[in-house]
């Protein structure tokens, strides 16, 4: 295999500057602190990805508080996705990115050899962009995650040893429809195919998908931004309602999406950079950085 | 003249000159099937319609045309109808006619005239130049329609004059085959109707880039009629010549089919049959699935979903691609050389399966990796995000997804090798026989290892694409070989049928049930 070549193989070597010349030192010092009340769910400390010899991610720490909406915004190609599949390693997947740092989750470095893999993407749900069923009926979506997990045991096996759930089974895909405010619409047609839905009610439909298996926290990579207006208003109050049990991460585009439904907001620059990290009110209405001050306001970006 | 000066915003489609264009088109669909059918000699030049002969009938129809095509170019010239040419039919056409004319004026000087080596040349070469200037420099309307109805009048009066009558022979210096009329005349007749035809089709929308538009149109459409002739011609001849020796004392009721349920018993006042022969073809087939499908679908997923995209699956793609185009005699060989030694030492159902098995392997490799690689890869992220194993992911999701086009590569494959003869042949030949192989019922359990026996499977059998081959040209049989081969063809082509539609039926179960 070919090793791939940088442009500029200086790049990475040198301090980096960005589009408006701040080196790294400079920038570490903006404001990512935020004290916040009770326990992190998720703290991140030196995280640095790379796609090849390109630099995705900087230096990023945060730490993420349980119970409660964190928005991820910042400008195209910011790193704000990537960092968010860095939180279930979902970047494992691309071969291309290397990570670098620490994620610790529960206690533990999620980056370490001995992590499973399996147990954390139960227990680290994600949401992606676009609406993405299985082409099976909207009963075997939901059921997907907990039927591959052994937490209902269904089939001709389960049926001749007497340990058929499948009474489990249909409350909790009723009850998982419910938590994401689905159930009213499809109740009378479990059985059709998911990709018969409309795009908002797939979208629902795949959060339905996540909450099935039981997360603590999930990820959601701008679940609204495929979605008529209709449709997002729905999925934003339903992310509302689940911050009251779970930890829910959100990447947008929309910064009055993010106003209205975060509880606190991180904001990433060009160049993979976390600028300012802190209270949604004190974020949109008197950022301490002239950077994301220009962001929100529309100067840039 | 009356040419429009610019081309009008809607075609005018009523007048004089579309009636007479599509009339054109019409006559020349007709006789140009007519003449392929002659040509496939399913209709002969004894067949009369409306009174006349075929080939009389075919030959006035080109006449027609070629009058209707050259009144169209007229017409358009003087003003007639009202039309939009260029100023040339464009260098295509014209070195079309070109070469046409360099064919007919070379065959002219060296067979009538018999010119000598240079000389025909010289005469074929001037006529090619010339027709080629005289084309191109004249404006569309003429220059695409003289010619084209010269063709399809000439080759008319060839006909109607009974030059190329059926008599007619051309045996070449040089060649080793003979020319007959009956042959050439309606070949002659369907080119020049292709011809006139596409002349009438430009016409019809009053030249132009219109015209030509209409042209190509017609004559790609036409080719498109031309493969389901032929399809439909071979289907045809096979059942005609197939369905009658076939169905010899066929009975409804009681259920009598003496030709599909009976074997070769060289018996008199028996009915011949090709009963094992479509039991040992539906072996070797449900034996070639067997072997190669399961095979080609796991190296499939392993070098899609697992292997490193690299120069080793570069190499096992070549090496996939190698093996599809491995000639069928090739894989006999090596399996008549290899398996037959080692598995009982004769020619036998099992190495036939094993051979077969893998010629379809490569195949269904190459679709399976393609249905599989067409599964989006948004499905396999949701699984992973749900903390679903890669496994997990490949066989409930991955795999139901891809199944469909991974049943499109059985259904070729089988198509393939169901009819494959060379093979067979070598490693598993049975003559005629009267009894089936009876692959289930000899299974026999035995008290040493290892334990379970199949004599059935160990046995030559007979399969129909070689029992095809061998009462044919070897004569196996002593009489009505060339019928009993007619309505072993017949029931060969009826088998793989089958297979396409069970294969086609489950592909069309399994899409439903992915697409809502």
């Amino acid at each position: 295999m070919s090793e791939t070549k940088s442009i500029d193989p200086e790049m990475t070597d040198e301090p980096r500057t960005t589009t408006t010349g701040e080196s790294d030192e400079e920038l570490r010092a903006e404001w990512t602190a935020y004290d916040f009340e009770g326990d992190p769910k998720l703290s991140v400390d030196g995280l640095d990805v790379h796609y090849g010899d390109e630099q995705a991610l900087h230096d990023i720490s945060i730490e993420i508080p349980e119970r409660s909406v964190t928005a991820l915004i910042g400008p195209s190609g910011c790193g704000k996705s990537t960092f968010l599949r860095c939180l279930n390693r979902m970047n494992d997947r691309i071969r291309a990115a290397t990570v670098s740092g620490d994620v610790t989750f529960e206690g533990r470095n999620i980056y370490e050899d001995d992590i499973d893999l399996v147990e954390l993407r139960k227990r680290v749900g994600m949401v992606f962009q676009s609406p993405n069923p299985f082409p099976k009926s909207i009963r075997d979506n939901i059921a997907y995650g907990p039927r591959k997990h052994g937490d209902v045991r269904t089939g001709l096996l389960a049926k001749l040893t007497g340990r058929d759930d499948a009474a489990r089974e249909e409350e909790l895909v009723e009850e998982s429809l419910k938590q994401a405010a689905l159930w009213e619409e499809v109740n009378d047609r479990l059985d059709d195919n998911a990709l018969g839905l409309s795009g908002g009610q797939q979208q629902r439909l795949c959060i339905a998908r996540c909450l099935a298996v039981d997360p603590e926290v999930i990820l959601m990579d701008e679940p609204a931004s495929a979605l008529d207006p209709i449709a997002t208003a729905k999925i934003e109050d339903l992310i509302g309602d689940l911050a009251q049990e779970y930890t829910v991460v959100i990447v947008t585009h929309n910064m009055q999406q993010a106003a209205r439904i975060s509880d606190q907001t991180a904001v990433f620059l060009t160049g993979g950079h976390l600028v300012e990290y802190g209270d949604t009110d004190q974020v949109f209405e008197n950022p301490r950085s002239q950077r994301v001050e220009d962001y929100i306001t529309g100067k840039f970006g | 003249m009356s040419h429009t000066d610019e081309s009008a915003l809607a075609a005018e489609r009523t007048g004089t000159a579309q009636r007479l264009a599509s009339a054109v088109v019409g006559v020349g669909l007709v006789t140009f099937v007519l003449s392929l059918l002659s040509v496939a000699r399913i209709l002969t030049e004894e067949t009369t319609l409306l009174g006349v002969g075929l080939y009389d009938f075919l030959a006035l129809g080109a006449l027609a045309m070629g009058v209707g095509v050259v009144v169209l170019g007229v017409g358009s010239r003087t003003g007639a109808f009202e039309t939009n040419p260029d100023d040339t039919p464009g260098l295509v056409t014209a070195a079309l006619f070109g070469v046409g004319a360099f064919v007919v004026a070379g065959l002219v000087a060296s067979q009538t005239l018999g010119l000598g080596t240079l000389g025909w040349f010289a005469l074929a070469a001037v006529s090619f130049v010339v027709a080629l200037f005289a084309v191109a420099l004249t404006p569309e309307d003429i220059g695409s329609t003289l010619p084209a109805g010269g063709v399809a009048v000439g080759a008319a009066a060839l006909v109607l004059g009974d030059v190329l009558a059926p008599g007619f022979a051309w045996e070449p210096v040089g060649f080793s085959a003979t020319f007959t009329g009956a042959m050439v005349a309606p070949l002659v007749l369907a080119v020049a109707t292709l011809v006139a035809s596409w002349a009438a089709a430009k016409a019809y929308e009053g030249y132009g880039s219109r015209g030509r538009q209409t042209g190509a149109y017609l004559l790609v459409g036409i080719n498109a009629v031309g493969i389901l002739t032929v399809l439909a011609g071979l289907l045809a001849f096979i059942a005609l010549k197939g369905v009658g020796p076939a169905t010899q004392g066929f009975s409804l009721v009681p259920f009598e089919w003496p030709f599909v349920t009976n074997g070769y018993s060289y018996q008199p006042d028996i009915v011949n049959g090709v009963y094992p022969a479509i039991v040992g073809t539906v072996w070797l087939v449900v034996g070639a699935v067997i072997t190669g499908v399961p095979v080609a679908v796991a190296a499939a997923l392993f070098l899609t979903e697992y292997a490193e995209q690299g120069r080793f699956v570069g190499a096992v793609e070549i090496a996939t691609n190698g093996l599809w185009s491995t000639p069928s005699v090739v894989y006999g060989l090596f399996g008549y050389a290899f398996l037959v030694p080692r598995l009982g030492g004769s020619t036998s159902l099992v190495s036939g399966m094993l051979v077969l098995g893998f010629m379809l392997m490569p195949l269904c490799l190459i679709t399976s990796r393609e249905a599989i690689k067409a599964v989006p890869d948004e499905y396999r992220d949701a699984s992973a995000a749900l903390g679903v194993s890669q496994w997990e992911t490949i066989r409930s999701v991955v795999l139901p997804a891809a199944l469909p086009g991974v049943l499109t590569g059985v259904i070729l494959g089988v198509g393939r090798i169901a009819g494959e003869t060379a093979p067979i042949l070598l490693v598993m030949a049975g003559g005629l026989r009267d009894d089936a192989p009876d692959v289930l019922g000899s299974f026999e359990f035995t008290s040493a290892a290892p334990y379970v026996a199949n004599d059935a499977l160990l046995q030559s059998a007979p399969a129909l694409p070689y029992q095809l081959y061998a009462t044919i040209t070897a004569g196996v049989s002593a009489e009505n070989a060339a019928e009993f081969g007619w309505a072993t063809a017949f029931v060969l082509l009826v088998v793989v049928l089958s297979f396409y539609a069970i294969g086609i039926a489950s592909r069309i179960y399994f899409r439903r049930r992915l697409n809502a």
